[in-house]
This record gives C-alpha cells, structure tokens and sequence, in this order.
C-alpha cells in the first residue's frame, strides 16, 4: 500500500484499521490519518444535533380479533345472540371468518384486515421500501430459484433486470415478492399462485399505479410508478412465469 | 384475550424499537431535509408508516436499517408533495436557521454550516456512516447506489469540508 491507497482508505473511513505496515513507516500518513480522525470527531459531534422528546402519533387500532372487528364495523354488522358469542373459541374463529366474509374484509396471518388485496399489496409494499432501489445489480439464478421454487412456478429472467427477492407473506400464505427495474424506477411482482380473482383489479397508491392480473388458479400483481407504462411489462411478465401446479 | 396479548406484544415491539432508535430517526431526517420542523413531520408520517408495516420487519436485528428506510421515503414523499425549492443558505426560515443555531460553540457552528451546504449526495452518506455507524455496504443498500460510487461520495465530502475548515 502507498500513500495514495492509504490516503484514499482513511478519507472515505477514518476509522480503517489496514495498511499498519505502510503507516508504521509515513510519519505524513500518520499525520493525515490523525488529521482525518479529528476531522470525523468534529463532524460527528457537529451531526448529533438534540432531538426533541420522542412525540408518537396516534396510532391507528389495528384490528387482531373478532370484538374489535365487530367494533369498528358495527355499523354494518348485525350482533350475535349473547349465547353464540359465549361459545367455544374455535367458533368464534369461524364466526369471525364469516364476519369478515359479510364485510369484504381480508384477514390475513397477522391479523390484520385488509378491504382487498390490492390494499393489502399496497401496504406489504409500504413496508418493505428496501426491496424498491434503483440499481443495475441483479440476484444471482440462485437467489432466484430460492424464492420462486420449481414446484411454485417456473420462471425465466426475460421479465426485466431482477434486482430483489424475497419471500412475503400475502393473504396468508407465503409468496414470492420480486423487483425488476422499469425505465422510471423499481416494479414489484408478486407471484400468487393460490389467489385466485375472477378479473384484472387495478390498484393505486402514493405515486404507484399496478394492477392484479388473474392467471390460472391464481394471479400476479405488478405495481410500478405512477408514470410507469406497464401494459409491456404485463405482457413480458406473464410470458416470463409458468405456474408449476 | 389472546388477540389483546397479540396487540400489546406488537405495541411493545414497535415502542422497544422507537425507544431505541427514535434519536437516530429525527437526526436522519433532519439532515435529510436540513429543516427541524420538517424532521418531525417526517418522523411522525415514518412513525405511523412504520407501525402499520410493523409485521413486515422479520428481524429486529435489521430494525434501524428497517425504520431509517422508511424515514427515507417519508421524507422523499414530503418533498414530492410540498415541491419545495432548493434551500438558499441566506434566506433560511425559522427552522431551517435552528439545525444550524444548535449551541453558542463557534468551531462546531462552522462545521454545521458547512455539513449543511454540502450536496444532498455528499451529505447523506456522510450521515450514515459518520452518525448511524452504517457500512459502505449497508449505506450503499440504503442509498441505492454501487459501493465505488458510495466511496467516492465519502471522499469528497470530507474533502469538501476539510477544505472548508482550513478556509474558515
């Protein structure tokens, strides 16, 4: 290592720790290394301005189980006589899907409700704004493989770049959640081969656009931009992927 | 009974990582937007995202990545709603002046400033690495970019203010 590689190391991580034999002999590096550590302390204690007290938002209830459900909704909800809400907790389960059922809502594995699936989308994806980066760094086939398992689906990288995958948990079941990069930014796919829609459902969020798109037995969900055009992606998509089952 | 143990389980989760890494959010955000009353916005929209997404964070472990991603995008959607124009360094209004009015030390004042004027791509990464302990791995996960390219920003940033010390 030289004084120029030393010198790059510590300017872009004053804290690097290598390149002890070069020091040991550069009394100049020495100083540039101390130089650079007293310039990150100061730019540290310069960046720790005071927070104000911790202020948390109402947070919104959300709903686990069959009382508050039957509460938020009770406008639309007839009650049950007294003796069948004291029945056994394996009716109040199915009492709660029925509920559910009467109302449009989804319940899904974390007992949350969802109005659809295109809201429950929406909110998966809102949770999960790692996997929407701008890159030109794909998986590996490994990667992919690993998500979209042979006996799911199979499926080719004609689609787009894939630059993430992972497996998600929507409407219950775990399912397999790719991003491939569209010409103004990232575009989520969500394979579902289990869910099953009697039409194409358009869905649109904070500055997104997608729709849900029936394929088989089950659908595919594709939200990009909201300037995205993504009836060409629609098309590679749905070429790019084979149900297994 | 069980749902209400299922709902205060959930609640304790989300108030263990606010607790733990509330400061890290308001700090991020705040020199995301270089703007005190915008930062609490931001943490506050990041705070409720992050609540209702809850379930989407499988590992605490990756908590602080998780919720500074969200301070992120909150502060992105804040700019993309308000279309607020580029800060003028001699116009600053009440709260943008208090990030930089912080404490009467004159030394820290000057290097305030001069984090403060930085370009928002020489600023950020310098945030996370210097204030959230991140990697240049995990700034570039963050940020979106290559790690070449997050090494280089981290150079010239320091350059940039080593350079503006030395004038100062």
């Amino acid at each position: 290592m030289n004084c120029e590689e030393y010198r790059e190391a510590i300017a872009t991580d004053p804290s690097f720790d290598g390149g002890a034999g070069h020091l040991n002999e550069c009394a100049a590096c020495q100083q540039y290394r101390s130089d650079m550590q007293a310039l990150d302390q100061r730019i540290s204690r310069a960046l720790a301005i005071d927070v104000p007290e911790l202020q948390v938002p109402e947070l919104p209830e959300l709903s686990t189980s069959k009382s508050e459900l039957s509460t938020s909704k009770s406008d639309n909800v007839i009650a049950l006589p007294n003796r069948r809400r004291q029945s056994q907790a394996w009716f109040a389960m199915a009492a709660t899907v029925v509920v559910a059922a009467l109302l449009g809502v989804r319940l899904v594995g974390t007992g949350i409700e969802y109005d659809s699936l295109a809201d429950e989308i929406l909110a998966h994806l809102d949770g999960e704004p790692n996997a929407l980066r701008v890159t030109d760094v794909a998986i590996t086939a490994k990667r992919l493989n690993a998500v979209v398992p042979a006996d799911i689906a199979l499926m080719d990288h004609s689609a787009g770049l894939i630059t993430y995958a992972q497996t998600c948990p929507i409407g219950g079941r775990d399912v397999p959640h790719l991003v491939i990069q569209g010409e103004r930014g990232p575009i989520t796919i969500l394979l579902m081969p289990e869910e099953k829609i009697s039409g194409p459902q358009r869905l649109s969020g904070d500055n997104v656009n997608g729709v849900i798109l029936p394929v088989g037995n089950g659908s595919i969900a594709i939200v990009g931009e909201r300037d995205e055009r993504l009836d060409r992606i629609e098309e590679s998509v749905l070429k790019s992927v084979a149900w297994s089952t | 009974m069980h749902s209400n143990k299922a709902a205060d389980a959930r609640r304790q989760r989300f108030d263990r990582q606010v607790g733990i890494y509330h400061q890290d959010m308001y700090r991020y955000a705040a020199w995301l937007s270089r703007d005190k009353t915008i930062a609490e916005d931001v943490v506050q929209e990041a705070l409720l995202r992050a609540w209702k997404s809850l379930d989407a964070l499988r590992d605490d472990s990756s908590a602080k990545q998780w919720l500074l991603t969200i301070v992120r995008r909150e502060n992105a959607r804040y700019f993309e709603r308000k279309r607020l124009e580029t800060v003028d360094i001699d116009n600053l209004t009440a709260s943008q002046a208090a990030l930089l009015a912080e404490q009467p030390d004159e030394a820290l004042d000057e290097m305030r400033l001069a984090i403060y004027e930085l370009e928002d791509d020489y600023r950020e990464p310098l945030v996370l690495q210097v204030l959230m302990g991140f990697s240049t791995n995990e700034i570039a996960e963050q940020m979106g970019l290559k790690q070449g390219a997050v090494l280089t920003r981290l150079h010239r940033a320091r350059a940039k203010l080593k350079d503006q010390m030395a004038r100062s």
